[in-house]
């Protein structure tokens, strides 16, 4: 008894020594999260005194919760007066009473699903669509003398690429608003494009432009270049009935044959392309067929149709920067300063001197005066712009020399004495030559290389095959054949011809085959070696020509004037 | 007995313990020399001059020879600063991000390349010169007030032209005038104004001038080393910025007046001599890299090719003749730039188609030639009416070049406007990729209140990729854009600084 009484004694010490020692015990508060940061909606809640209505949206079209969660995205926080300024737009009198729907769309169109910071801003459209499914447009304003980034020409970017958890946040200080309008309404309600939105109701692209969401995902984005009435006028067209009779041949504008068609669809070009995407590429598809635009910046004047053409400088058509980029749910409208339409061109040949580029122009002590090495140094230099080659494997393969000399034998009779001289074929000389041609309209064409054939050694052999826009040519040339024997008939009858006012075999010019140019542009012809390498590849010119046209003549002289016997 | 043998080491204990003790609880440094050691001949204080000068060649964390990645040289930032915003640099295959954005006018303060620590560096030690180096003077007796002068005028002229690049770069910036010599002298200060620091410079370097010397007795101490002439051609470019036209043409008179200085003949071995050589008759003040330390512009233009010329450059500046090849600008092909690869040739070669090697990569960086003189009197000159003795340099400049009858916009000699658009395309030839075109363009636009912003506006037109054009043009409109933010570090270590109300 008595030692189980001493036993319970113990035992109680013992655990009112426990007890007292666990009280004692200051509890440990371990830090379970790696960052203080807060995520989007976190960064609202601590600002509310600038958000709480946006916050309050947030919580009705129940997003708050998935915008505080893992995640990238960016988002456009409008401000308290940007929302209440907002609200009677939609006539709402707080954002308990507005349309849900509505607000849903609001904020889907105020965020995007990657991290856009300022970096990424252009003068066009945000590299990353919204969640409601249009692009935003960016550029820069002055507000209060400052300047400052304007989303959309609707709200200032008041605080930008605040960088929060799960993302970056922009405040600006008005709810932007999604174009409500497509393409052809916007122009159907501006009446400064009347006689245009006629003649494209009367052709039919009207309803092409009219549909929103376009399940056809070509013509899901359209960008029109609208002419306005004051620029038909200009040139003479004051009515539709004018336009009309201008061009409708056929009487039925509907017709995809009809002048009138075409010139509409000319105006239109697939995909969502506002003026800092215009500028960017060199050319731009149009719905008519086989039809390019093309475009350039100069100073600071968006042109299109700007172009080159056998020498001849076609002034081209300025888009008007203040009244362009007028963004509808399915596309863009730009306004141009001067009535155009597509020219129908007769297929012209082009006689292409390959040793006449840009690079060696501006070198007037080496241009037809003397020899110039253009040397490739590593994969991503292009010593020659309109002329690409990939590295060689071996040590100095890797440079085309402009090669000129009235004397050697090599260039004394090529068109202006000069050849292009590049090393080719695997395994250890680049494996091809990309040139981009001078503009040729769209037709059908022979295409001739002429070079001075040479072997580097008895045994080379350089077996070719040409390709244009990367589709193959039907025969391959060897720029180590020479030019059989016999009259300028039986020579072009086995794909053969003498370019050169010299009558040396070494002079030859191989028809290489047929092709169809679509589009009247400048197009990338590629030389691919496919058998054989050597050093002495002497590309000097190449021809373009009509299939209907004579084939043989011109030749060519060493001064680079055409010799026609 | 015992006891006593206790008693008498620890004491012996004791005794040498504390002998030993001087030695031991000296602090100074075992292998350096503190400044109470410093400041006690005139060859410390001949030192520390040197010191200034040298600091102007490495980058600031830089202790050896080899160029020190971890921070760009002061005449990497001065290249960048002077070109990258303008039309004649285009970046090359390896341009650094950062450097990409300040070519897109898209500056954040979290862009290393706007940290002007380089600068303020070199300000310390001309403050510390100018503070410490009068207490010598009492200690050696061989040193002369006139040593004294001359020592202090070289830091307050460095010092200058120091500030002169931060106003032009930053608009106001901290003026820090005293030296920081130790952790109590480090205290956060507030930016002074603009025509403060202006003003400051001017007074500097007034007192600069009646102290520098007019020469060192050596052609390679007075290129590299201030001399009454380095202080006239500050002093006139910065009068030039403040639209202080006559005082600016009296200063650049002081040098064509002295007949020290003269443009090299433009012949064959003019490019040699001038730049790939330097320290050439024309020169006034150069930055002297050389073998034991190389300039960094070998890996910015040819090694990692950060950087390239415009087409614009050859084509619109200096345009060729296509006709007749022997008329060429001497200053184009082959002096700026080797055309056919759009190489920045001017750091980088030993003559018109040779480039130098690595290791003999020390062209000088050229902060005044005399040819920059001609220009500075031509265009200030022009501001007060006498556009015709304007016109007469600039033919000087361009004779000597043999620029072509294309480039002469041959303006009236009162045509104000178009004598001065004149005289600034001839600073784009002559002084192609020198770091000084967005200054110049700069200067140009804002000359009476922003009265010609559409000069600024021109080049960025022309600079930025066409995707970005117009929102960089409509950045511009707001004047504190033309200058660059504080570097976040900076903001954050001195709480007194306030950012450039254009990048808050």
């Amino acid at each position: 008894m008595k030692k189980s009484l001493a036993k319970l004694l113990l035992s109680a010490s013992a655990m009112v020594f426990v007890l007292v020692l666990m009280t004692g015990c200051k509890k440990l508060i371990i830090k379970e999260t790696t960052t203080e940061d807060v995520n989007i909606v976190g960064y609202l809640d601590k600002n509310l005194d600038s958000f709480s209505l946006f916050r309050q949206i947030l919580e009705r079209t129940e997003t708050a919760a998935y915008l505080n969660a893992y995640g990238a995205y960016t988002l456009f926080a409008p401000t308290n007066s940007g929302v209440r300024a907002y609200l009677p737009k939609i006539g709402a009198t707080s954002v308990e009473t507005a349309d849900i729907a509505v607000l849903k769309d609001m904020v889907r169109f105020h965020l995007l699903e990657d991290t856009v910071t300022t970096g990424a801003f252009t003068d066009g459209k945000l590299p990353v669509i919204t969640q409601y499914g249009q692009y935003l447009i960016t550029s820069v304003g002055q507000k209060a003398g400052a300047s400052t980034y304007l989303i959309n020409r609707q709200a200032f970017d008041i605080q930008p690429d605040v960088r929060v958890g799960n993302g970056i946040i922009h405040v600006i200080d008005n709810v932007l608003i999604a174009p409500k309008l497509t393409v052809a309404k916007a122009l159907e309600a501006n009446p400064n494009y009347s006689i245009f939105t006629q003649a494209l109701k009367e052709t039919g692209y009207f309803d092409l432009l009219n549909i929103d969401k376009n399940p056809d995902p070509s013509k899901r984005w359209l960008t029109v270049l609208a002419e306005s009435n004051q620029v038909l006028a200009d040139s003479g067209i004051t009515s539709y009935a004018q336009l009309k009779a201008k061009y409708s041949k056929t009487g039925n504008p509907k017709l995809i044959t009809d002048s009138l068609n075409l010139y509409c669809a000319y105006h239109i070009l697939s995909g969502i392309k506002f003026l800092g995407d215009i500028i960017i590429a060199t050319s731009h598809t149009t719905l008519a067929p086989q039809e390019v635009v093309s475009s350039k910046l100069e100073n600071q004047e968006v042109l299109i149709n700007d172009d080159v053409f056998n020498g001849v400088l076609e002034p081209g058509v300025t888009l008007k920067r203040p009244t362009s980029d007028v963004a509808s749910n399915n596309g863009v409208i730009h306004d141009a300063s001067a009535h155009f339409t597509l020219k129908y061109r007769k297929p012209t040949a082009v006689f292409w001197d390959c040793s006449d580029f840009t690079e060696i122009r501006k070198l007037p002590a080496y241009f037809r005066k003397q020899n110039y090495n253009f040397v490739k140094a590593n994969d991503v230099d292009f010593p020659i712009k309109d002329i690409i080659w990939p590295m060689g494997a071996a040590n100095g393969t890797s440079t085309l020399q402009y090669s000129f000399s009235t004397a050697s034998s090599i260039t004394n009779f090529a068109c202006n004495a000069d050849v292009n001289i590049l090393p080719l074929g695997a395994p250890n000389r680049p494996f091809w030559v990309d040139y981009r041609t001078p503009t040729i309209i769209k037709g059908r064409y022979k295409v001739w290389v002429g070079y001075r054939a040479q072997k580097q050694s008895s045994s080379s052999n350089m077996q070719c095959n040409v390709l244009i826009d990367g589709v193959t040519m039907q025969r391959p040339f060897n720029f180590t054949e020479v030019r059989p024997n016999g009259t300028d008939g039986e020579l072009e009858s086995i794909g053969w011809k003498r370019y050169t006012e010299n009558t040396s075999t070494n002079w030859a010019a191989r028809l290489v085959g047929t092709v169809d140019i679509l589009t009247t542009e400048r197009h990338m012809l590629r030389i691919n070696s496919i058998n054989g390498t050597q050093n002495n590849n002497n590309l000097d010119m190449i021809h373009f020509i009509p299939v209907d046209e004579p084939q043989v003549l011109p030749r060519f002289k060493p001064d680079g004037s055409k010799l026609f016997l | 007995m015992k006891k006593i043998i206790i008693k008498c080491t620890c004491f012996l204990v004791l005794a040498t313990g504390f002998s030993s003790c001087n030695k031991w609880l000296d602090l100074k440094p075992q292998n350096g020399i503190v400044r109470e050691d410093f400041w006690k001949t005139k060859e410390q204080v001949a030192a520390a001059v040197t010191g200034i000068y040298a600091s102007l060649l490495s980058s600031p964390t830089a202790t050896s020879t080899t160029i020190n990645t971890t921070d760009r040289a002061l005449a990497e930032y001065l290249w960048v600063w002077g070109e990258a915003r303008a039309d004649m640099a285009t970046p090359g295959i390896f341009i650094s991000p950062e450097e990409l954005e300040m070519v897109n006018v898209n500056m954040l303060p979290t862009n290393s390349l706007v940290n002007w620590r380089a600068l303020y560096r070199t300000i310390n030690y001309c403050n510390t010169v100018i503070q410490l180096a009068p207490e010598v003077l009492a200690l050696d007796p061989t040193f002369t007030q006139g040593q004294l002068d001359a020592a202090v005028s070289e830091a307050l002229a460095i010092r200058a032209l120091m500030y002169f690049y931060l106003v032009r770069s930053w608009g106001d910036v901290p003026l820090k005038l005293d030296a920081t010599i130790s952790d109590q002298d480090i205290v956060p200060i507030p930016k002074t104004g603009q025509d403060s620091v202006l003003n400051q410079i001017v007074a500097d370097l007034k007192k600069a001038e009646t102290g520098a010397v007019f020469t060192y007795g050596n052609k390679a101490f007075d290129k590299g080393r201030v001399t009454k002439y380095t202080v006239n051609a500050i002093l006139a470019d910065v009068y030039l910025w403040m639209e202080k036209y006559p005082e600016s043409v009296a200063e650049c008179n002081k040098i064509i007046n002295s007949n020290q200085f003269g443009l090299l003949e433009g012949n064959a071995s003019w490019f040699n001599n001038l730049y790939a050589v330097g320290n050439s008759n024309e020169s006034i003040f150069e930055f002297q890299f050389d073998v034991q330390k190389l300039n960094p512009f070998y890996r910015m233009f040819v090694q990692t090719r950060r950087w390239q010329s415009s087409f614009r450059v050859l084509e619109d500046m200096y345009t060729v003749d296509l006709v007749d090849d022997t008329k060429k600008d001497i200053r184009a092909e082959g002096s700026a730039l080797r055309a056919a690869d759009a190489t920045i040739w001017k750091f980088v070669a030993s003559d018109f188609n040779s480039l130098k090697s690595l290791d003999q990569s020390y062209t000088h960086w050229f902060v005044y030639r005399y040819a920059d003189i001609l220009l500075m009197k031509a265009e200030a000159l022009n501001q007060i009416g006498m556009g015709a003795d304007a016109l007469a340099l600039v033919y000087q400049v361009r004779t000597r070049a043999a620029a072509l009858v294309a480039t002469d916009l041959n303006p009236s000699p009162t045509d104000k406007n178009g004598i001065a658009d004149f005289i600034l395309e001839e600073r784009a030839r002559e002084f192609a990729f020198e770091g000084k075109r967005w200054y110049d363009v700069l200067r140009n636009a804002k000359r009476n209140n922003y009265e010609r912003a559409s000069i600024l506006y021109d080049v960025v037109a022309n600079s930025v990729p066409s995707d970005r054009q117009q929102a960089a043009l409509n950045k511009y409109k707001d004047k504190n854009s033309h200058y660059f933010p504080i570097f976040v570090y900076e903001m954050q270590t001195n709480k007194q600084l306030i950012q450039n109300p254009f990048y808050k």
